[in-house]
């Protein structure tokens, strides 16, 4: 499993949505790939029967105690988390790019692109950043 | 001269010393990358695609003057995201100054003229403007129509308070040679100090993955751009790296010249990919299977023919063979040369 496989952007290719559950500790591995490269937050199942949801932005599978570090979506500070505590992985968040190639845009409506710019442009302001 | 000549002597020295030290893997540029958030929403860039937690999340000016401190190099570029963003960042900034690093501040100027107030002129500090081609092409590069009008206001105050100001332009593969020249002409006439260029970049985590410039494609694109070049024109680069542009040198990729530092660590191994993540620079530099990466070693890296990867190489050729000393000299003195 490459970084390549989600890198096509169409809207067919995202993971948003889809729940995986792991059999075998190889199939732990190719999910987490998938939960790396993914560009929205996943919900990650415990054996402990917690739910965490959050930006996979890191993980360590050749370790000898493989694990995933994670920004939680209510905290300040990285989490790390076990491979061998994981039960499933919820690709629940957003896929940010999606949808969003340099072809969608070109292609769009001048009108549909006027109002997604202004969408845009409305949120930085009201985030104070225009 | 586009680039002052403290700077080419910092640069200079710094290498050498990395030399006569015999380190074989040393920075040149460590990119410092502040926030992801931006103010656009351009379809190829690949810095923002993130939730909105993790484009909350900022360095502190700490964060930013240790990851300066224990990379060592010379020069700090610092893009983003829009780090006019940050409401810290010209702290941040007058933080490196301080430490004598030369900074490229990367934006889309957006902001900068209304915060020109918070910097003072100093040769370490050079606004890099974001500028992708003409009115009509900028603007439908980053989405959003007048924003080139906004930069091109704001760079000519910039340059009037006496501060260094250059443009960065990512070239993709729909770029037309002559408009291109013209937005060199353009540029020039604005009073920048000089300009970069480089080929699409191809993120991994970019939206725009076919819209990037294959390798042949960049050679032919950029022998076009700049054969015959004008004689106003300035390039902030090595004339090296313009020449592998050009197809006219063959490098391979330096990924540890310009490590990267973010908000989620020092990034393996280069500015482009992000295959995972580690708490140092030292941990990067002997934990990153550097031989896996380049031209040849590695399908992501196939076509990549970005500064960031390059220019490095191009100041070692510099510096390590005497033709390319000679040929930097000459295309330094007489860049109409080429």
């Amino acid at each position: 499993m490459t970084d390549t496989k989600n890198h096509n952007a169409g809207e067919a290719s995202s993971l948003e949505g889809q729940v995986f559950t792991p059999g075998s500790a190889a199939e732990i591995v190719e999910a987490i790939e998938l939960a790396f490269d993914y560009r929205g937050d996943v919900t990650l199942k415990l054996r402990c029967g917690e739910s965490v949801a959050g930006y996979i932005f890191n993980r360590q599978s050749a370790d000898t105690d493989p694990y995933l570090e994670l920004f939680p979506r209510d905290r300040e500070d990285p989490r790390r988390i076990l491979y061998r505590d994981i039960v499933a992985i919820a690709f629940t968040g957003e896929d940010t790019a999606n949808g969003k190639s340099w072809e969608a845009w070109v292609s769009k409506k001048e009108s549909e692109r006027r109002a997604e710019a202004e969408k845009i442009e409305t949120i930085a302001r009201t985030k104070g950043y225009l | 001269m586009a680039v002052p000549i403290s700077q080419m002597y910092t640069v200079a020295t710094y290498v050498l010393s990395q030399k006569f030290k015999g380190v074989k893997r040393y920075p040149l540029v460590l990119m410092l990358e502040p926030l992801f958030r931006c103010n656009l929403a351009c379809a190829g860039c690949g810095k923002i695609q993130y939730p909105d937690h993790i484009l909350d999340k900022r360095l502190t000016p700490e964060q930013c003057w240790a990851a300066a401190e224990e990379c060592g190099a010379p020069m700090v570029s610092i893009p983003g995201g829009e780090p006019l963003i940050h409401p810290e960042i010209a702290t941040i900034v007058q933080g490196l100054v301080d430490r004598k690093k030369y900074i490229y501040l990367c934006t889309n100027a957006i902001l900068l003229e209304r915060k020109l107030d918070e910097y003072k002129p100093s040769k370490y500090l050079t606004f890099s403007v974001h500028m992708d081609g003409l009115k009509d092409e900028h603007d439908l590069a980053v989405c959003r129509d007048g924003v080139y009008d906004v930069a091109v206001k704001a760079i000519k105050a910039a340059v009037k308070r006496g501060h260094r100001v250059t443009t960065n332009t990512t070239l993709f593969d729909d770029a037309n040679p002559e408009r291109v020249r013209k937005f060199f002409d353009e540029m020039m006439a604005l009073g920048v100090e000089g300009m970069t260029i480089s080929p699409g970049y191809s993120y991994q985590k970019a939206p725009d993955q076919q819209h990037f410039l294959k390798r042949t494609r960049t050679q032919e694109l950029f022998s076009k751009i700049l054969a015959q070049p004008k004689s106003g024109w300035q390039f902030n680069q090595s004339p090296l790296f313009l020449d592998f542009l050009m197809g006219q040198r063959q490098y391979q990729c330096t990924p540890w010249g310009n490590p990267t530092y973010n908000v989620f660590g020092w990034q393996k191994p280069c500015y482009l990919l992000q295959e995972g993540y580690v708490k140092t620079f030292r941990e990067l530099m002997e934990s990153t299977e550097w031989d896996h990466y380049g031209t040849g070693r590695n399908e992501k890296c196939a076509d990549c023919m970005v500064h960031c990867g390059y220019e490095a190489s191009a100041v070692e050729d510099t510096f390590s063979t005497v033709s390319g000393f000679a040929r930097t000299a000459k295309l330094t003195l007489l860049p109409t040369s080429r």
